[in-house]
């Protein structure tokens, strides 16, 4: 727990670091804060909504077309089979 | 040391208090004044009087270090590690070094082991000077991730500046009632300084109250509002000094320098008054002159009383409108600025290339002087420095005097750095690399740094020198040099040239360039990044991001170490660093200690950008 607590300080420090807001005032730090916590919850709200719908119309796009006939003539002959029993 | 941090959900402040308290480390106080009353209170702690001050320098040291000035960013640590740490603070001694604890004479050398196998400060000669330059040259790409979040930062400080400028305009930054008159302000500069140089603006301009020798004091000083105003503490903190320009420890309130400069003062008194031209000629000023070109080995030389007008005020003196200046790219400013009141054609050349710097030449001969139609310049100038200051490189002598001669070309040394720092004999840069001083047409140098005193010189041929007598405006406007000054210029250079019957000149170069190579060694195998030549006594430790320059000096600072930090307008702005100036006052434990507290903040700071292996054995003193 100490361990995990630790290892947060220093990944929060080299945050810190790497952006500059261990040289801004408190209000601008909150700023900053805010918009990186912002643009973070956009991507993962957008990741969870709209990823899927985009993923699946891209992998149409972008599967040769044969695929997409071949898993239809799978899909038609399994309803077949399942018809005909 | 005191600084043990093991516990993480112990605030810093609160941790650093009761260290002191406790007297945990060696429980030294960082300053004299709380240093006393520590001890006193142990020896009597009956005295409310005392109790009272120890509670008010306690919280005076919480405010020092809790202020914006001075937040440190905490070290992380393994327990494992510290515990480890602990067990070595108890065997070695060397760990355990504290600035207040070492009171010895400033500047005084410690006797040196001689060593058979010691290198002195000088070129092998082994290999050709070229193959020799890259061998011993430490230089690093910077990391493709760095420069860009670098970058990133930097823009969103700017941004972030901007919005502020648009909020909080302090009074003086409107300037009223000169309407018609042209700004005072150029804007980007103030703004840059306002609100970006700001917030950083406590590791630079820090007040001493003592003489910057191996050590220094700091006065303590707080800032309530992010860095618009200062306030002093009232406190005192005695750090070890890797800041001042004092390679070879002559910088010291006592000793032989300081007493015969006190004596000087005595019997000539504080200053002339007057020009060199004028009533400011002594005998000893040309007793000087005389012995700077003995210990330069060239006819004559002159001398002034401040370096930077040597080389503003000399070279418009020596270089007219047709004349072509081929300097280097890393120049110090005020060799910028006299090229500039000269009027003569300034080309740069890439720093130390000596392919750029030939290919510029060979354009300047072939092409001639544009503006006359191409009709060859009246004299071509090479300009370049023995050691460049923000660099820590050495100028490759043998090639550059090569290719001098190849193009009949002057050449223009600025040995403000490297006098007394390089060489076996301490003369320079054309010591090191055992050329003949005549070789080079003109030395230039300062008595700041390696001579702890004040001025510049210029050395060179007898007509060179007389031609600068008359016409030189700093020798004929200019006040002449105090004569205390003098007089410690005089006596710090006979201790080099060891005419004061005694080896401790030698001993202090020795010690520099052990010194020298022992830390750069360190650095590398610790993983950081240096730039420069491994016999440089300055050394550029490469940060790269603007918020770690204020970040490392800050926690330097509190852990009683003086560093000098370097940003974007002194360096590109992808390239901030720290530089560490090493001196011959400093000893090995101060310098272990130095390293090692180095070693412990790269980890935490992430300053450990080398991708070179390491070298895994430990580096001998």
């Amino acid at each position: 727990m100490v361990k995990l607590k630790q290892l947060a300080i220093h990944l929060y420090r080299q945050y810190e670091l790497i952006t500059c807001i261990n040289m801004l005032e408190p209000w601008e730090r909150k700023l900053i804060n805010g918009f990186f916590l912002l643009i973070l919850a956009l991507i993962i709200f957008s990741s969870f909504v709209y990823l899927p719908a985009y993923m699946q119309t891209l992998m149409q796009f972008i599967m040769p077309a044969s695929w997409n006939s071949v898993s239809m003539t799978n899909a038609q002959v399994a309803q077949k089979m399942a018809g005909s029993h | 040391m005191g600084n043990l941090d093991t516990d993480a959900g112990v605030t810093f402040e609160q941790s650093y208090a009761t260290t002191n308290g406790n007297g945990i480390g060696n429980g030294k106080l960082p300053n004299g004044q709380s240093n006393a009353s520590n001890s006193n209170f142990l020896l009597d702690n009956t005295i409310v009087d005392e109790q009272q001050r120890e509670a008010l320098v306690q919280i005076l040291n919480q405010r020092k270090f809790s202020a914006p000035a001075y937040t440190e960013i905490r070290t992380r640590r393994s327990a494992a590690k510290a515990a480890a740490q602990a067990m070595k603070f108890k065997n070695a001694n060397a760990s355990n070094y504290h600035p207040a604890k070492n009171l010895q004479i400033n500047g005084q050398v410690h006797a040196l082991k001689e060593k058979p196998d010691f290198k002195p400060s000088q070129v092998e000669g082994k290999l050709s000077p070229e193959k020799e330059h890259y061998a011993k040259t430490s230089f690093e790409e910077v990391p493709l991730h760095t420069a860009c979040l670098t970058y990133l930062g930097f823009y969103l400080l700017m941004i972030l500046g901007y919005i502020n400028q648009l909020l909080f305009v302090p009074k003086v930054a409107s300037e009223k009632g000169r309407e018609g008159y042209v700004t005072l302000y150029d804007a980007f500069e103030s703004f840059y300084s306002r609100y970006v140089y700001r917030r950083i603006k406590d590791c630079w301009n820090r007040p001493i109250c003592s003489v910057p020798g191996d050590e220094l004091t700091l006065k303590d000083r707080v800032t309530d509002d992010y860095g618009w105003s200062f306030k002093f503490t009232g406190t005192q903190t005695r750090c070890l000094n890797l800041g001042s320009y004092n390679y070879l420890g002559f910088a010291a309130a006592t000793g032989r320098c300081a007493d015969e400069s006190e004596d000087r003062a005595r019997t000539a008194g504080l200053a002339y008054c007057s020009s060199r031209c004028e009533l400011g000629n002594t005998e000893q000023h040309e007793e000087l002159e005389k012995l700077t070109a003995r210990y330069f080995g060239v006819e004559d030389a002159i001398v002034f009383g401040m370096g930077f007008a040597t080389n503003a005020l000399n070279l418009p003196s020596l270089l007219g409108p047709n004349c072509l200046v081929v300097s280097d790219e890393k120049n110090h400013a005020s060799i910028i600025l006299g090229l500039r009141l000269s009027g003569a054609t300034i080309k740069v050349f890439k720093h130390n290339s000596m392919k750029d710097l030939e290919r510029v030449l060979r354009e300047g001969v072939c092409y001639g002087n544009p503006k006359k139609g191409g009709l060859p310049w009246s004299k071509i100038m090479i300009i370049v420095e023995g050691i460049f200051s923000m660099e820590g490189s050495i100028v490759r002598l043998p090639e550059v005097i090569a290719l001098k001669k190849k193009y009949k070309a002057y050449l223009y040394l600025d040995e403000a750095h490297s006098v007394g720092a390089m060489g076996s004999n301490g003369r320079g840069i054309a010591d090191y690399f055992k050329v003949d001083p005549k070789e080079v047409d003109i030395l230039m140098g300062t008595f700041t740094k390696s001579f702890g005193s004040a001025g510049g010189y210029l050395a060179g041929s007898k007509k060179l020198i007389d031609f600068l007598r008359t016409n030189s405006h700093a020798h004929c406007y200019a006040g002449s040099i105090s004569p205390p000054v003098v007089q410690q210029i005089v006596t710090s250079m006979k201790t080099i040239m060891g005419e004061d019957g005694t080896e401790t000149g030698r001993n202090k170069i020795m010690q520099l360039a052990r010194n020298t190579r022992y830390f750069r060694k360190r650095l590398a195998q610790i993983g950081v990044i240096t730039y420069g030549h491994e016999d440089s006594p300055v050394v550029p430790m490469l940060v790269y991001l603007f918020s770690k320059i204020g970040a490392v000096v800050r926690t330097l600072t509190t852990r009683h170490i003086a560093v000098v930090g370097a940003g974007f307008p002194a360096t590109p702005i992808m390239e901030g660093r720290i530089r560490f100036c090493l001196s011959a006052a400093h000893t090995k434990e101060q310098l272990d200690y130095a390293l090692e507290v180095i070693d412990e903040i790269s980890d935490d700071l992430g300053l450990k950008y080398s991708r070179k292996p390491r070298d895994p054995n430990p580096i001998e003193y």
